[in-house]
């Protein structure tokens, strides 16, 4: 039998309650056993041979998805000798799995393994299939949520599928479990192990179904200290992350002071420090609502928005590289698209208005022919010259959709969900998403739903482009450096019974039409006159969508917290749940209930009590990194550093031609620089913004970013630079105690201890002169983890 | 942070090896050993024949059907104006203005049937740098940045060295492998002064203490750092990114106080006419340090000569300028190597993002052609005096044995020990094959 002895017992108890029994053996089935088996003991896996190209000319469907193709290639493909019926243990799909013939794969399972005796088992029995055996119902496991009382413990997991024909098996030993994060719990023979307070995910799948387990393990305080009866809440954000807290016994940081507040805040919503003054003055402030004071006065500071427009930037894809020719504006039309983003970020339009004016962007904004041709003959020679910021009154950002070399709709498609949705659908473009719901056919039907955009030239104004362009040729020997009159524009929906709506992708296995859909949501029509991309942003900002909404909150969230309660941001999928589902829910309810007010968002996370605690953590939050019981310490944009160091320095960045002059390097639309800043943006990991996902901006500390504070030339000679911060510093205050201050004040944003204020004296004494011990000094503080992290 | 990819790995385990994998000494076998237990992969390639990679890239792409491929026979607007000359392998010719190369050309492989179907210089170069064809949802890393995540490098060298930053940083880059693999960039002028051959001031960028900092600056200012830094740490904030971070600061300071680098660029203790040999300007200098940066243990090193890109008078560049420079220096590394011993286990690899038109243009030119180029590899493996394949009589396109830029990247990996499909998780966990496309060329393998 099976040899394992919890799993036979339910085995012979499902099968006698459904179909016939054998006397000796079980009857084993294709779809629910042998596709789950084929899952679970690596061959059907994507390095094996559910790659696309298969593995020793077997190819099975990744994951065990599709029945039909997995028993033609096991049972009729290879002149039939992958079964033997007759002698069904020299079958060469046991043979190999068990390592007894040479097989890439290494060794599967022994001999007397239970697989192995269920392989044989179904092979000696026929080696038959009934379509449609395994076709899921629902898939449960018991607990629905584990929540531990201490470390140590475990509990058994239980997996019981139901089938369309009205079966129930146990399938526990064919299911793959994992555990999100195996430093809070760990999986090992269908038993869960709680190791450490916190909270994660068991993740248990069968033939590509995935079903998510929340586990929940408890700290255990120190003797004498208990959680708090009542912690002050600001606002419905604390009551959420107070309740979790509360379920996992962490008790949260304390507030944070006056000091660690500001620094926060100030690098969070405008990307720089505050300064020294600021800093004097906001803590001899006494009036009791001074942060909320501060808040309102940093999100209506320039800079505020321009951080937006950067990491909407990121998230729209604002890739100069490739931007239409000429070389010379590309850089300059990435500066338009940041600055429309950041017209709009500053005067808080409705949130979905912005992404509609994104979406569904044309070049003409309802405008003739004639009047879209004399504007852009007065916009493409300013931008032969210069910046355009022009661009940003222009109602809808059609650069988003412009490229010099057009890309298919499928880009668009993974774009949309991603920078929209929060969804990574690029799995699914070759199989069946492994963790989330998502067919090759949503992937499809939902590129589809782009498949009108044209960029080119619409007919009506073809002529006179052309006289245009043959123009602008003429005056240049080389066609890469003139501006093309093109636009953005909608094609006519062409539909042809056979292939479907021109331009669309047929359907993955039939290769039928297929008409455009929203990614889980209802079919979209084509008709002349009407965008579909209207339909599908109907479709996103509806109240009843599931993820438009959830995915701002959630990427504001993330950008204040460190790490978004769907962390990745962009990765909501069922395998990676939400760290606190209440708190999504009601922050996305909030966001609706508002008509999309980013800016009402941003004003509630930051005047929350969760967002000003403390980063310092107690033994029982220590280690916690997904509940915000302590402020989270993390890296800086790459922008942000920058800007940083020029105000520690006190010497400003130049950008050169790359962005307006004075600019801020949170202000530089383009994703390609030149100079030594480009260095520095590479190292702290500035993304290109060549694909749809937020993962492109590294925000992980690596070597050659400690590399680069120690040591880089450019910003060592803005330390060295005799007209930094020190000359005024130094001329203005002799005494050393106060300038040391100073220096702190520009840099860590507080005040030295006594004891780093005795080290500098020490340093001093032993310093060649003044400026040389101040110089090392700001080296120094440049250089603590207190400066380079935000915290 | 953590969740599981497409392949069932913890992004998790991957972030661990991604940020000390090379730097907290786990080694390419232990590296290959975990990734090789979460996909249950077939063991590593033990095919190890190179150590490290020298990529001389001809940036705007050559015309190569004037320099390794020539077509006398072809009519005249497509023959060009050079002759082919013989080398000292029999029946192998390459320009008349390579008669350097001639007498080394039993050193090589010449690959005549390389092609690919991308005429723009970007994604071109990116193609020929990773030995991935460009695709928009994923930033392939350049052959250096991987060689940077999978080979193991000495204390204080750094893995990755280019001479230039190939198209402003776009290419060469690390992609997916985030910016630990971005390649280190040599700094300051290679050339020397003609008349007195003096010390060219080179340095790579971020990994050397820059002219006026000294090591004892470095340890007084360290140890004010010391004194700053701890209180904030001494507050109980321990985390992943705290550890790492302090694991960074040690291995910073390490490399900054080696000067395996700095030496290696310290040209001066080469003999006079070696230096001479390469070439006083900066190309030749630079193969020279290239060089010694391979055998201070550097694993890839990217030098580039730029001019290529001949739409106007390429015979004209090639005859007066650009083939004499190549030859002068392609030799004397290749020969160079040799006679140290060198060449055995290091790979030259000499290419440009494509080829040209063999039609000769209005302007005594030749525009960009990606459908037929000739690439140049040495050492580490590679055959030698051997040529790979032809074109058509006319060079228009491969006629015999045609091989992509992801077919010589494989062959390069299998040389250097590391199976060609090892499948490597991108940015968001999607597992990447190294090249998916890319076959080994068996028959230019010694």
């Amino acid at each position: 039998m099976y040899g394992r002895p919890a799993f036979v017992a339910t085995f012979i108890f499902a099968l006698s309650a459904g179909s016939l029994v054998a006397a000796d053996a079980p009857t084993v089935d294709f779809e629910r056993q042998i596709m789950g088996l084929l899952g679970k003991t690596g061959c059907a896996s994507g390095s094996c041979h559910g790659s696309f190209q298969g593995k020793g000319n077997l190819r099975l469907s990744l994951f065990g998805y599709e029945p039909e193709r997995d028993f033609q290639a096991i049972a009729r493909e290879s002149q039939g000798r992958r079964v033997d019926l007759q002698r069904p243990d020299t079958s060469l799909l046991l043979l190999k799995a068990t390592g007894q013939v040479e097989h890439g794969g290494g060794k599967r399972f022994d001999r007397n393994s239970w697989q192995y005796q269920m392989f044989r088992d179904w092979i000696s029995q026929g080696a038959t299939w009934e379509k449609g055996s395994g076709t899921l119902t629902q898939l449960r496991v018991s607990p629905a949520e584990i929540a531990f009382r201490k470390p140590g413990e475990s509990v058994g997991v239980t997996v019981v599928g139901t089938f369309a024909n009205g079966r129930s098996d146990d399938l526990t030993p064919l299911c793959d479990m994992r555990v999100n994060d195996d430093a809070v719990a760990q999986i090992a023979s269908a038993r869960v192990q709680a190791v450490r307070s916190g909270d994660t995910t068991l993740v248990v799948s069968y033939r590509g179904q995935v079903v998510p387990v929340h586990v929940l393990v408890p700290a255990i305080l120190p003797t004498g200290t208990v959680f708090p009866k009542k912690l002050p809440e600001a606002n419905f954000i604390d009551t959420h992350v107070f309740a979790k807290l509360k379920r996992l016994n962490m008790p949260p940081a304390p507030r944070s002071d006056d000091y660690e507040f500001l620094r926060r805040v100030t690098i969070d919503t405008i990307g720089t420090l505050p300064t020294p003054d600021e800093i004097r003055a906001f803590v001899a402030d006494r009036r009791a609502d001074k942060r909320a004071r501060k808040i309102e006065e940093l999100l209506a500071h320039p800079m505020h928005a321009a951080v937006w427009a950067t990491k909407f930037s990121d998230i729209t894809g604002n890739n100069t590289d490739a931007m239409e020719n000429p070389q010379a504006t590309k850089s300059r039309r990435s500066q338009m698209w940041h600055d429309w983003l950041r017209k709009r970020l500053a005067s808080n339009m409705p949130y979905d208005q912005m992404i509609h004016d994104i979406l569904c962007a044309t070049s003409r904004d309802g405008r003739t022919g004639e009047e879209y041709i004399d504007a852009i003959k007065v916009i493409d020679e300013k931008l032969m010259k210069g910046f355009v910021p022009e661009y940003a009154d222009k109602k809808t950002l059609d650069l988003f959709w412009r490229r010099q070399t057009p890309v298919g709709i499928e880009v668009w498609g993974e774009k949309a969900a991603a920078a929209f949705l929060g969804i990574r659908l690029e799995c699914a473009q070759c199989h069946k998403h492994p963790f989330d719901r998502w067919t090759q056919v949503d992937y499809r039907a939902f590129a589809n739903t782009f498949s009108q955009v044209v960029t080119g030239v619409g007919p009506d104004i073809k002529k006179a482009a052309d006289a245009i362009n043959t123009e602008r040729k003429g005056t240049s020997p080389n066609n890469n450096n003139v501006i093309l009159v093109r636009e953005v524009y909608l094609g006519r929906p062409v539909v042809n019974a056979r292939r479907g709506l021109a331009g669309t992708l047929p359907h993955p296995d039939t290769g039928a039409p297929l008409n455009p859909q929203a990614l889980g949501g209802p079919e979209l029509k084509p008709e002349a006159g009407k965008d579909l991309r209207e339909a599908l942003f109907a479709w996103m900002r509806d109240k009843s969508n599931p993820f438009f909404a959830k995915s701002l909150v959630n990427r504001i969230w993330g950008h204040y917290l460190g790490a978004g309660i769907v962390d990745p941001v962009d990765d909501f999928s069922l395998a990676n749940a939400p760290s606190n589902p209440a708190l999504l829910d009601a922050l996305a309810a909030e966001f609706l209930k508002s008509n999309f007010d980013f800016r009402h968002m941003e004003r509630l996370v930051l005047n929350s009590n969760t967002y000003q605690l403390s980063s310092k953590s107690n033994s029982a939050n220590r280690l916690d990194e997904r509940n915000n019981s302590h402020a989270m310490i993390r890296p800086m944009m790459a922008e942000v550093v920058v800007d940083v160091l020029s105000a520690a320095t006190g010497v400003p960045e130049k950008f050169g031609n790359d962005a307006p002059p004075d600019s801020r390097a949170i202000e530089v639309g383009s994703s390609r620089l030149n100079g030594t800043v480009s260095f520095a943006m590479r190292i702290f990991g500035r993304p290109p913004r060549t694909t749809a996902c937020d993962c492109e901006r590294s925000m992980e500390p690596a070597l050659p970013q400690k590399l680069f504070l120690m040591a880089d030339p450019g910003l060592q000679s803005k330390i060295m630079d005799p007209n930094n911060r020190l000359k005024a510093l130094l001329k203005t205050q002799d005494n050393d105690s106060k300038a040391l201050e100073e220096l702190f004040l520009a840099t860590v944003s507080r005040l030295p201890t006594e004891s780093e204020t005795k080290a500098f004296s020490v340093y001093r004494s032993k310093a060649s002169d003044r400026r040389t011990a101040f110089v090392d000094t700001m080296w120094a503080l440049v250089n603590t983890t207190e400066f380079i992290f935000n915290h | 942070m953590s969740r599981t990819d497409c392949e069932g790995f913890h992004r998790r385990d991957f972030l661990r090896i991604g940020t000390s994998a090379g730097l907290m000494g786990l080694s390419l076998p232990e590296l290959l050993r975990l990734e090789a237990a979460a996909a249950s992969k077939a063991p590593a390639n033990k095919s190890r024949k190179a150590n490290s990679v020298i990529m001389v890239w001809l940036s705007g792409g050559p015309a190569t059907i004037d320099m390794w491929d020539l077509k006398p026979e072809a009519p005249e607007g497509i023959r060009g104006e050079f002759k082919p000359a013989a080398t000292n392998v029999p029946g192998i010719s390459i320009s008349q203005h390579m008669p350097k190369m001639a007498k080394h050309a039993d050193k090589i492989t010449i690959v005549r049937s390389l092609h690919h179907t991308i005429p723009a210089h970007g994604p071109a170069t990116t193609f020929m740098t990773t030995g991935n064809k460009p695709i928009p949802s994923i930033q392939y890393p350049a052959m250096g940045s991987l060689c940077s995540k999978l080979l193991e490098t000495p204390t204080g060298v750094p893995a990755y060295v280019s001479f230039s930053d190939l198209r402003g940083g776009t290419a060469g880059a690390s992609g997916f492998l985030g910016t630990a693999h971005n390649p280190f960039i040599v700094e300051g002028n290679a050339a020397a002064n003609a008349k007195t051959a003096a010390a060219a001031n080179l340095r790579v960028r971020g990994i050397q203490l820059p002219t006026g900092f000294t090591l004892d600056q470095l340890s007084n200012r360290d140890q004010l750092l010391q004194e700053f830094d701890s209180t904030f740490r001494k507050l109980d904030r321990s985390d992943d990114l705290m550890d790492g971070n302090d694991a960074f600061h040690k291995q910073a300071l390490e490399i900054l106080r080696s000067d395996k680098t700095k030496q290696a660029f310290d040209l001066t203790k080469e003999k006079k006419e070696t230096r001479e040999g390469y070439g006083l300007d900066g190309f030749g200098q630079g193969a020279l340090a290239a060089r010694r940066l391979v055998e201070a243990g550097v694993r890839f090193v990217t030098i580039s000569l730029g001019g290529w890109d001949t739409h106007q008078k390429t015979f004209e560049s090639h005859a007066n300028k650009l083939q004499p420079t190549l030859d002068r220096t392609l030799s004397m590394l290749i020969s160079d190597l040799a006679e140290r011993g060198m060449l055995e286990n290091t790979i030259v690899y000499c290419a440009g993002e494509f080829g040209r038109t063999p039609k000769v243009n209005k302007n005594v030119g030749r525009d960009h052609w990606a459908r037929s180029m000739s690439a140049v590899l040495a050492g580490g493996g590679f055959k030698a005096g051997h040529v790979h394949g032809s074109t058509d009589a006319q060079g228009m396109a491969p006629a015999k044995d045609p091989v992509r830029p992801d077919d010589i990247s494989a062959s390069i990996f299998q040389n250097l020990g590391i199976d060609p499909k090892l499948e490597i998780p991108s940015g968001n966990g999607r597992p990447i094959t190294l090249f998916r496309e890319g076959a080994v060329i068996d028959s230019i393998i010694a």
